[in-house]
């Protein structure tokens, strides 16, 4: 079985380092045809002309941290339809009932979340 | 000549599997960033006839084509120009998130099978490895627009992380519905579930799942229409407003290969893959029109493409409020409603589950 | 021989990617040694044929419950000064919990060894075809479909919690409602008049 595993390893390890290839030769060549040398105005960060005023790293709407929670719950639901989709020939109906009341238990929690408004984005 | 290619083959045949996986991965990969380079050049040939314009028709090769030459032609731009590190960057991380944003973007291709012979992995989990790699995509973004420490690019990667995050759960539930159908995980069993000519792949039976997919496809590629974050008109470039040359390029790669991997995906999970529309039917069903093969992958493939760029040349933007309102309240039920009926087809034995007037 | 080489490769990066976790001073960088970390024993599950776990462990930890910890570690104002400060007053505390969970772990291994597990017999690698996924949905939603409905309710109680800690009503908002929007209908808004036209003088 792990021999299916090698190539992904292998072609992981590739796929590195084509991009780390790309990047190191883009920079080294980039550097040589620079023109202007590097000072305050070409370093500092793009904001359409002005002087950056504060650190750009700022407190964020809770609302990210909601749909990333959710995000989580949802995620493993799915894990959870993988194995039952793929056994599903061998357990028969018990298997599609248990599935149904694990979904019918969390789409209970999907309309909370609906009706609650944690869906909307505004 | 002959006698030439007997011995090129044999030569193949005899090198270690190691070597020859090693080839193949090289070979995919170089023709996975050829078919971004020339897709690029498509996508603004056919936006540009869409458009009444010509689109780019001055670079040749050779003299010959117009604007066939321009991908070259921009590759050797980015490469000289200068990657500029903004100073008040975490240096480190700006300089690897392009590379974190376009590996998963390439190593997806390792499940992926372009013809019934041709997969460089028969790993049983392929599905769940090609939906790990797309979730490991959002790091790239992330990192980029933290990194550069640059309030465009910040904005952009929030934007653009919470919106993958919610088009994968309905890509991820639209794939379970695929599952069900095929009863396996791995992709060339996928394909092979479909045989039986054009009403018999997975689009049939899943059709409203297929459309959840694709929608899902293009927003988790952030494209037009769903590219807030990128959002020219409001934050600039979004998460990669801070990179120039090559590692805006890696991106840019990235952002096309991904591109190619989701119609490629459409194709494998819901058009039948590989296999030719016309197998089975009377008349052409013998004929090299009813092989499978990787010209058939191919060609839809290419379809898909083309529907990425014709809704780009067509959508107007989604608001961003829309989007996450399209992938929390549209999709995810609809994909939810149809496992629903996927059960209970399932269960009376109709659809995948029998075929009766398939055999 | 190849696992094993394997095994010590990501065995190693595992316990370096551990230790830039509590030594990296900035939050962000800790975030991605765990990372590193989870894709890593991700691939040491690999080695022992758990497919289904290991690539799990990837799409949940790393791109599900990371990229939580990112938004949080990247969006909160620490003010790395003043968090310096409390580490070395509640040095000890830490201590004494490091100190308490390694004599714990110590004695389980004492007193039951490793679950009967033979470490040196190594296992019998199972063919090609076999599907890790495929064995774990016999058994999951049919022996054990008990803890599997507990889980779904383990589920909804999160979503519950998650919606009540972090769901603020801003007052005054103004909010589309798209459906009212689309249910719009021509005759409601628009009226067409008809005027006759004006005789030229």
């Amino acid at each position: 079985m792990l021999n299916n595993y090698l190539p992904i390893l292998i072609f992981l390890a590739i796929a590195t380092a084509v991009a780390l290839v790309l990047l190191t030769l883009g920079s080294t060549i980039g550097r040589f045809f620079a023109r202007e040398p590097a000072d305050r105005d070409k370093l500092s960060a793009y904001e359409c002309g002005f002087e950056a005023f504060e650190d750009s790293r700022m407190k964020f709407d809770v609302r990210y941290y909601l749909v990333a929670i959710l995000f989580i719950v949802f995620d493993l639901e799915i894990v959870f339809l993988f194995p039952w989709a793929v056994a599903l020939g061998d357990i028969g109906v018990a298997g599609l009932i248990a599935m149904v009341v694990f979904l019918g238990i969390l789409t209970v929690g999907f309309i909370y979340e609906w009706k609650k408004g944690a869906l909307e984005w505004d | 000549m002959h006698t030439q290619i007997t011995h090129l083959l044999a030569l193949w045949a005899s090198l270690p599997q190691i070597v020859r996986t090693v080839v193949w991965i090289l070979i995919i990969t170089i023709g996975v960033i050829l078919c971004v380079a020339f897709l690029t050049l498509w996508e603004r040939k056919v936006i540009g006839w869409m458009q009444l314009r010509r689109g780019p028709n001055r670079v040749r090769i050779f003299g010959m084509l117009p604007g066939l030459g321009q991908p070259f032609a921009d590759v050797f731009k980015l490469l000289t120009k200068e990657v500029v590190v903004p100073s008040a960057a975490s240096k480190f991380l700006f300089r690897i998130a392009p590379a974190l944003a376009l590996i998963p973007a390439i190593a997806a291709w390792a499940v992926i099978p372009l013809s019934p012979q041709l997969v460089v992995s028969k790993a049983n989990a392929g599905l769940l490895y090609l939906l790990a790699l797309s979730s490991m995509g959002v790091y790239g973004i992330i990192l980029a627009g933290w990194s550069a420490n640059s309030k465009y690019a910040l904005l952009g990667a929030m934007r653009s992380a919470a919106q993958m995050v919610a088009y994968e759960i309905a890509m991820g539930f639209a794939l379970v519905g695929v599952l069900m159908a095929a009863g396996s995980m791995n992709l060339g069993q996928i394909v092979q579930h479909q045989q039986g000519g054009f009403l018999a792949w997975n689009w049939f039976w899943l059709f409203p799942l297929f459309v959840v997919y694709l929608i899902a496809g293009v927003a988790e590629t952030n494209r037009a229409p769903f590219d807030v974050a990128e959002g020219e008109s409001e934050i600039v470039a979004g998460f990669h407003v801070e990179y120039s040359g090559i590692a805006f390029a890696l991106f840019f790669l990235a952002e096309y290969a991904n591109m190619i991997l989701i119609s490629t995906l459409t194709a494998v999970f819901f058009f039948g893959g590989w296999l030719s529309p016309f197998a089975g039917y009377p008349g052409i069903g013998h004929t090299f029109l009813g092989d499978p093969s990787f010209f058939w992958l191919g060609l839809k493939v290419f379809v898909f493409l083309f529907l990425f760029l014709w809704f780009r040349a067509t959508f107007p933007r989604y608001r961003y409020d829309q989007i996450m309102r399209l992938g929390w309240k549209a999709l995810i039920p609809v994909t939810l409603v149809w496992i629903g009926v996927e059960m209970i087809m399932a269960a009376i034995h109709i659809g995948p589950w029998a075929r009766p007037w398939f055999h | 021989m190849l696992v094993e080489i394997l095994f010590y490769i990501f065995a190693t990066l595992l316990v370096a990617g551990a230790l830039g976790v509590i030594t990296a001073r900035n939050p962000v960088y800790s975030v991605l040694f765990l990372v590193f970390c989870f894709v890593n024993s991700a691939a040491i599950w690999l080695l022992v044929e758990a497919e289904f776990l290991a690539i799990v462990l990837v799409l949940v930890y790393v791109g599900a419950v990371m990229v939580l910890f990112l938004f949080v570690v990247m969006m909160l104002d620490i003010n790395l000064a003043e968090i310096r400060q409390g580490f070395t007053r509640f040095a000890w505390l830490g201590w004494i919990t490091a100190l308490a969970v390694i004599a714990e772990i110590t004695g389980v291994i004492w007193r039951n060894g490793l679950g009967g597990v033979d470490v040196g017999r190594g296992f019998v690698s199972e063919p090609a075809n076999y599907s890790n996924t495929l064995e774990l949905g016999r058994v999951l939603y049919t022996h054990y479909a008990y803890p599997f409905e507990l889980a779904a309710v383990l589920l909804v109680v999160a979503i519950v919690a998650a919606i009540a800690l972090t769901l603020r009503r801003r007052p005054g908002l103004k909010v589309q409602d798209i459906s009212r929007q689309v249910a719009v209908r021509a005759e409601d808004r628009l009226r067409v008049v008809k005027v006759s036209a004006e005789k030229r003088s």
